[in-house]
């Protein structure tokens, strides 16, 4: 089976194993001219090896087509995730953004996440300078180095939209001010991560 | 001096708590960092930023814990080290610590608000009700004083906006000091969410139409 199959495969049960999937899941990796990304009318808890599909980024279209213009338009990512996990989805609904609520968001899903509206230019505009982003009535779509970076940005973005939503009922959350959360982010993705994503790259053969 | 054996099992130790971290989703992804005790001034840790799945046991350095800066015998220790350190140096009867980002217990360090002991079990575990040490960035003296000092007298704290870390005689007390606290969060926000709607019976549904109904006091901001 080609590595890039077996990767997807092993991240739909990894996203199911977390209860982070919802309808309409869609993940894939690139390779070259092409992606390989699994079939949005399958869940992700379903998925078989002829569920995962081969088109080339050129010529994908519908959902394929708003991965295809995220790896265009971010020539470092290499995977993408478009889920909808439960405490995301609320928050998504109502429209508003998530706010820097702790480190780890801040390092790996961005200094807050914004929600945008439905469709694939606004979606890729908002990853432009993120990791990730809300969409308004949808989910979340995720990016990575590698599918292992894109599926901990749904677990650590899933975890924040719990911290956000359980915290209505306590008090607001304090939020890191932008310039540490900024600080943390850039040491994140220069830094701390770096040693761990090129093994993964390595591993998932990106490198 | 410790010997060879005992040093082995315990590196074993570090390697298969770091996986229970993220098999019990106490972590995600490299952060969260695992220290046990080798003698008075020394101690095993977990790596900086890297898969506990992907580690061996011989990747775990030594620390001396009188000067954390001094390290031998592994790949880079976690840079949180110095927290570790300090609360070991300070506490001689404890030989583990956990430092990690659950989701309910990072509920309450976001909000920066401490958890009452408001059952006999928190009481005995935790020692006390669960404060939060005070902010800083990963990694700095700010966020390594805001802990040893919110950590006095107590087995567990919160880490504003970042996570908990915990403590215990043994590696399997510090889970099980953890593992409470995650579960006591977890009630105190259904109590809480009770509470403030009247309802009898709690869901997560409850919850979110606490949080629709304040959603339009985050989209005015």
């Amino acid at each position: 089976m080609d590595k890039s199959i077996e990767l997807i495969l092993e991240y739909a049960k990894e996203l199911t194993k977390q209860n982070v999937i919802g309808k309409g899941d869609c993940i894939s990796v690139k390779s070259g001219a092409y992606m390989y990304v699994s079939d949005k009318e399958v869940s992700l808890a379903d998925l078989t090896q002829e569920d995962v599909l081969k088109i080339e980024l050129n010529s994908a279209q519908g959902e394929y087509a708003l991965h295809a213009r995220i790896y265009a338009q971010k020539p470092d990512v290499s995977a993408v995730c478009h889920c909808h996990p439960k405490w995301v989805a609320p928050i998504a609904a109502c429209g508003v953004d998530i706010p820097a609520v702790s480190d780890d968001m801040t390092q790996i899903v961005g200094i807050n996440c914004k929600t945008c509206a439905n469709d694939a230019a606004a979606i890729a505009d908002n990853l432009m300078a993120r990791n990730s982003t809300l969409v308004e009535g949808d989910g979340c779509v995720t990016t990575g180095r590698t599918l292992n970076e894109a599926y901990t940005c749904v677990l650590v973005l899933d975890k924040a939209a719990h911290c956000f939503v359980g915290s209505a009922v306590l008090k607001r959350n304090v939020c890191i001010n932008v310039f540490e959360a900024t600080l943390m982010n850039v040491i994140y993705k220069m830094k701390y991560s770096k040693k761990n994503q090129e093994n993964l790259q390595s591993e998932e053969g990106n490198a | 001096m410790w010997d060879k054996n005992t040093e082995m099992e315990l590196r074993r130790l570090v390697k298969d708590s770091g996986v229970k971290l993220l098999e019990e989703n106490l972590v995600q992804g490299t952060w969260g960092n695992i220290s046990v005790r080798l003698d008075e001034d020394h101690m095993l840790v977990s790596p900086t930023g890297l898969d506990y799945n992907h580690l061996e046991p011989e990747d775990m350095p030594i620390v001396q814990i009188s000067d954390p800066s001094i390290w031998s015998d592994g790949l880079k220790p976690t840079s949180e080290r110095k927290i570790h350190a300090a609360v070991l140096a300070s506490r001689p009867e404890i030989n583990a610590c956990i430092h990690s980002h659950p989701v309910f217990a990072t509920i309450m360090a976001s909000c920066r608000m401490p958890l009452p002991a408001y059952t006999d079990e928190l009481k005995e575990i935790m020692g006390g009700d669960v404060i939060v040490g005070a902010y800083g960035l990963p990694g700095t003296k700010k966020l390594m004083e805001g802990t040893v000092e919110a950590m006095k007298g107590r087995n567990a704290c919160f880490m504003a906006n970042h996570g908990v870390f915990c403590v215990g005689e043994t590696m399997e007390e510090a889970f099980n000091v953890l593992r409470t606290l995650e579960k006591s969060v977890y009630e105190f926000i259904q109590m809480q969410t009770l509470e403030k709607t009247g309802a009898k019976e709690y869901s997560d549904e409850l919850l979110f139409r606490v949080f629709t109904k304040k959603a339009n006091y985050f989209l005015k901001k």
